[in-house]
């Protein structure tokens, strides 16, 4: 078992794994048909894990909610054309994380470097206010220590390409293997490995001066 | 040498993205090589410093409203490509298909359902018609196509185009020129068969006039069905002696209608006119080499009540 503190594993054992993936068979064969309720269900088994990728990317939760909706609408339009030469998971998170990706270069264009996120209103705020903490108030200097950390390591992402920052999101937090890191985004995997070297080369620079 | 390798290495070692030999080869190095166990050291420290970092997840609120949010535009979006799609089954998919209120009384069924026959009807209040003096009471409109379909950007609000027939109701007697022509056009363009045969049968008791002789011709040479041509041939039999359009299309029903029923009517109106030289071919045609025995035999028992010709 890998280790998962502070990453939220997306994997179920394998039996559930493999029992998931004859629903989804079954439910985009459906959805294929029209069935809008087929695609529905369809949607609930991937959300969480697309609107977290989505929130970790554009740091707002109104963004966040927009390129939620751009992407299941995208599936919904053209799931007519998927062929299961992939997996619905890789086919979806395509879809977002093309999405992410123009949303991470419309940014750097604006040359935005504040590592502090707006909120829906467009006032500032601390994204990671939003953080459920079931220790909170056990102990709020470590609790501070954490998130003046969290608010470090977002700042250093914002330093990386957005295909660096792609890749280590979905490696780092997602746990997806890189071959399928390469599958998502068009590429190989030696060009997914050698740019998840170059992303943690540049985010130990950032931060060396932390323990 | 080894100790690059090991170092670009060291970030998958840490991920677990090395295969089997790799990281077996990775952790020999290592025991053996102070820098490069310095260095997986630091790179496991970073790993685990990042992983203190609290994980932003998305509150529950914000996944339900999320949700929500998808499934009204659920509602209003369309799939593409249907029509490459093998699987496609229009009946199916319209069961499975909920539509929302708005939309549900105005989508044309009649392409999926196929046949003149479905179509969804709206009821429109009409005002009564003071030009003919008819009140329609309740007047339904036959939706035919929709045109266009528009929603207002940032409302629910909903903009349907649809084309529609309305149905509207004439009183009048045989004489008034506009039922005249509705039974004329009825009995020429109506495809159901009874509505048909009613504006015929209306149509014989006014056979001399001329656009209502036109149509009954039309009706005998032409009607799919055999009981509107018989109705037709009714009408026109009195005709057959005076008019001799009357003569030839009843000669041609009596020898190339399918219909044994019709062909016999046809033999029997035709009998006033029988001296006639056309007429006189097609019976010695008949009682030579007609199929129907019956026909046959009255064919020779007509031409033998006829005087030689010299």
């Amino acid at each position: 078992m890998e280790k998962v503190s502070g990453n939220l594993d997306p994997t179920w054992g394998r039996m559930a794994g493999q029992e998931r993936r004859i629903d989804d068979t079954i439910l985009i064969r459906e959805a294929q048909r029209g069935n809008r309720g087929a695609f529905e269900e369809l949607v609930r088994h991937y959300d969480q894990a697309v609107l977290r990728l989505a929130l970790h990317l554009t740091g707002t939760e109104h963004d966040a909610q927009d390129v939620y909706q751009d992407a299941f609408l995208k599936a919904y339009k053209n799931i007519g054309s998927f062929r299961f030469e992939c997996s619905f998971y890789t086919w979806i998170y395509r879809i977002v994380t093309n999405l992410c990706l123009d949303h991470l270069r419309k940014r750097n264009v604006r040359k935005e470097d504040a590592p502090v996120v707006k909120d829906a209103s467009g006032g500032e705020y601390d994204l990671l206010d939003q953080v459920p903490d079931g220790r909170a108030g056990a102990n709020p200097e470590r609790d501070l220590m954490r998130r003046q950390l969290g608010a470090r390591i977002s700042g250093a992402l914002e330093k990386l390409t957005p295909r660096e920052r792609m890749v280590f999101e979905l490696k780092h937090y997602h746990g997806l293997k890189l071959r399928t890191v390469g599958e998502i985004l068009h590429t190989t995997e030696e060009t997914a490995k050698n740019t998840l070297f170059r992303a943690t080369q540049k985010l130990r620079g950032a931060l060396a001066d932390m323990r | 040498m080894k100790c690059e390798w090991v170092k670009e290495n060291i970030t998958l070692h840490v991920y677990g993205e090395l295969a089997d030999d790799a990281r077996h080869e990775l952790e020999q190095h290592v025991a053996r090589c102070a820098d490069c166990a310095a260095e997986l050291k630091a790179a496991q420290e970073f790993h685990d410093l990042l992983s203190q970092a609290p994980v932003v997840t998305p509150s529950p609120n914000l996944v339900t409203a999320a949700r929500m949010r998808l499934q009204e535009a659920l509602e209003t979006a369309e799939q593409g490509g249907f029509w490459q799609r093998l699987a496609f089954d229009p009946a199916n998919w319209l069961r499975q298909v909920s539509f929302s209120p708005a939309l549900a009384s105005a989508i044309l069924i009649l392409g999926f359902a196929g046949g003149v026959g479905t179509s969804y009807k709206v009821f429109v209040h009409q005002p009564p018609n003071a030009a003919t003096g008819a009140t329609p009471a309740l007047a339904e409109a036959s939706i035919t196509g929709i045109r266009s379909i528009t929603q207002e950007p940032g409302t629910n609000q909903i903009a349907i185009k649809y084309d529609t027939v309305s149905t509207l109701e004439t009183q009048g007697s045989l004489n008034d020129q506009r039922i005249q022509q509705l039974l004329l056009f009825a009995a020429r363009n109506n495809y159901n068969s009874g509505v048909r045969m009613d504006s015929v049968d209306l149509l014989t008791q006014k056979p001399d006039v001329s656009q209502v002789r036109d149509a009954l011709i039309y009706a005998l040479r032409y009607d799919t069905n055999p009981g509107v041509r018989l109705k037709a041939l009714d009408g026109l039999g009195g005709f057959v002696k005076d008019d001799v359009r009357v003569r030839d299309v009843v000669l041609e029903a009596l020898v190339n209608d399918s219909n044994p029923g019709v062909r016999t009517e046809a033999l029997r109106l035709i009998e006033p006119a029988k001296a006639d030289g056309s007429v006189r071919g097609v019976l010695m045609t008949l009682a030579a080499k007609d199929q129907s025995q019956y026909i046959k035999s009255q064919a020779r028992t007509m031409l033998a009540q006829l005087p030689e010709i010299d």
